[in-house]
């Protein structure tokens, strides 16, 4: 039995350029309830980005996701997924095109590893060699053991087994992939690990991901788009999780949000996303008096020594005017962020360092550093 | 009042230069028992696998087959025969359906079981990937209550072979015959044959069953092992 692959077919509708999936005007009422569990919900999901979907229990979260690929049927409106009208295509096709994972991973007991990963391909009738490769790549990409392809679920710890939930959604490459809260389960060490590959993996796979989850850290670390839904499938707010923070819309998404919104800000933007200062620096052989006068400008009791781009280190300035020359008390930056990191890493190291800056090299090369105004500064925009 | 055989007619437990000079009539009898047994067990799993199915896709089909099967379960042997041999008569008709009745109910209510037993994230993950009906309940569902397919498979076998010795009432019975022949002709030789044969059939079965268990689930060794 063979399906057409739903990874090639037709390009989508013109008039969706950019959106992958498309809600509108949906509205579900389960079957003996008297309450629509979603009123009227329109929601455009863009291509290639991660949408986390959060809100308070019974805001339809999951069920908004489910639509998605059919596990459940709206009771009015249109759905669209790639262009094409969802409602129209044969469940088991629509689905064979969406990766599916959830909390409870949902790995099938009497399939190795390895056959886990081949579902899908199997479902396509993918010839044998395709397969296997594609399995080989897949336990590669999600960082499994590949010593663990042929033992059974139940032998993996659990955030080894979301590692194999994600590979065999993602094991025939579906432009779409929902996830239902798939780290809920596990403890927050792996949890933060499985959040960092997966934005990892999403830099080079641009999937469409919709990620619902009642974390709010997690929305707003993961999710290129956030929605927050209010009880009965209201859309309280939808955008950047950035723009959210800065401007809340209501008192809901205000305390939905919760405290330290300045703080979860600071988490979103990069170092690479502000204009770092050169600093109080001198180049080697260290001219005491220029020295003195950088440190003035920069109004610090240190100054920073950078040899042809590199950053050497610091000296205070209490060390000036001894006999051994300045270049032996350079004192080493023990952190170096790289532009990838936050502002949030950056203010942690300018509030526990000496220098009360935090210095940003990529590699080797001195890129800058920044102070609390810089961040504060930022934060302002 | 007890009276044993030997007492009876003066005759030894069991007398070897019998079973010597009849060792192809054992043999066949036991073959005959094995192959009682296995049409038996075979139609059986095949009417309560689609009764069970049934059950399992409309849910209100359940009560009544268990209901149904749970009273051919109720019904002594002998007087379920007695029932069958004015319609069937004396015959291997009215042998097997007797056996083959005595199965359902333990057959069904270990696949029903094993199928309700598959967790529901499970047939979730399947679903959304797009596994059809059939296919889910060929390559998923079943598979993952093989276990306890067997274990009910197990159960219904070594009481089929059990049975069978009565069945020796109203048609060949396999090594009931002898037993029964044994008893009618104060031949104790013919009944420790029978009796003995019989039972380690049913052991050897047992252990067959458990084996087989074993190979065509591995993963459910391991998980056991893990656990």
């Amino acid at each position: 039995m063979s399906h057409p692959d739903p990874a090639r077919q037709a390009p989508p509708d013109p008039a969706l350029d950019g959106v992958m999936i498309r809600l509108e005007h949906i509205s579900k009422t389960f079957p003996g309830s008297s309450i629509p569990a979603i009123g009227d919900l329109s929601l455009d999901f863009p291509r290639g980005e991660i949408v986390t979907l959060i809100g308070p229990s019974g805001c339809g979260k999951t069920t908004t996701l489910k639509l998605i690929n059919r596990l459940i049927e709206p009771t009015s409106g249109r759905i669209q997924v790639d262009g094409k009208d969802a409602l129209e295509i044969e469940p088991h096709i629509l689905r064979l095109g969406i990766g599916y994972v959830i909390q409870q991973v949902g790995l099938f007991p009497h399939r190795t590893i390895r056959q886990n990963i081949a579902t899908v391909p199997g479902l396509l009738g993918w010839d044998r060699s395709r397969t296997e490769q594609r399995v080989d790549e897949l336990i590669q990409l999600v960082g499994l053991d590949p010593t663990m392809a042929d033992r059974f679920p139940p032998e993996l710890s659990g955030g080894q087994q979301q590692r194999v939930g994600v590979a065999r959604a993602l094991a025939a490459d579906p432009p779409v992939l929902l996830m239902d809260e798939p780290f809920g389960a596990v403890d927050p060490i792996v949890r933060n690990h499985l959040q960092d590959e997966l934005l990892r993996l999403q830099e080079h796979l641009q999937k469409t991901v919709v990620f619902v989850t009642h974390d709010i850290d997690e929305a707003i670390k993961l999710g290129d788009k956030m929605a927050l839904l209010n009880v009965g499938g209201v859309l309280e707010q939808f955008g950047k999780p950035e723009e959210i923070l800065r401007e809340p819309a209501d008192e809901f998404v205000n305390r939905f949000i919760g405290g330290e919104r300045g703080l979860k800000r600071l988490a979103l933007i990069t170092l690479a996303e502000i204009e770092l200062d050169p600093g109080p620096i001198v180049s080697p052989p260290v001219d005491e008096a220029e020295a003195r006068i950088v440190m003035e400008k920069h109004g610090t009791n240190w100054v920073g020594v950078v040899s042809n781009g590199n950053l050497l280190g610091w000296v205070w300035a209490s060390d000036f005017g001894k006999r051994e020359p300045l270049e032996e008390r350079i004192q080493w930056f023990k952190v170096k962020l790289a532009p990838t990191n936050t502002l949030r890493q950056a203010l942690d190291e300018i509030i526990t360092s000496r220098t009360q800056v935090a210095v940003v090299c990529e590699g080797d090369r001195y890129l800058g550093m920044t102070t609390l105004e810089q961040i504060r500064a930022a934060v302002a925009r | 009042m007890i009276m044993s055989f030997a007492d009876a007619a003066g005759q030894p437990l069991i007398l070897w230069s019998w079973v010597r000079g009849h060792g192809g009539l054992i043999f066949s009898l036991l073959l005959q028992h094995i192959l009682l047994t296995g049409i038996a067990v075979a139609i059986g799993s095949a009417i309560s696998l689609f009764l069970a199915i049934l059950s399992v896709r409309y849910r209100r089909a359940y009560a009544p087959v268990t209901w149904l099967t749970g009273i051919m379960y109720t019904i002594p042997s002998i007087a379920l025969f007695g029932f069958l041999v004015p319609l069937t008569g004396y015959t291997i008709l009215s042998a097997e359906i007797g056996l083959v009745s005595y199965t359902l109910l333990i057959l069904i209510r270990n696949i029903v079981a094993g199928i309700d037993g598959v967790p529901a994230e499970v047939r979730e993950a399947a679903v959304a990937m797009g596994y059809r009906p059939v296919r889910l309940l060929l390559q998923i569902e079943l598979p993952i209550a093989l276990p306890t397919i067997v274990a009910g498979l197990r159960i219904a076998t070594v009481t089929t072979i059990g049975l069978v010795t009565i069945t020796s009432l109203i048609t060949y019975g396999g090594l009931g015959r002898l037993i029964l022949e044994g008893l009618q002709g104060f031949f104790p030789t013919k009944v420790v044959v029978g009796s003995v044969l019989s039972i380690l059939l049913a052991a050897t079965t047992d252990a067959a069953f458990v084996l087989l268990g074993r190979t065509l689930t591995p993963w459910a060794r391991r998980k056991a092992a893990t656990a």
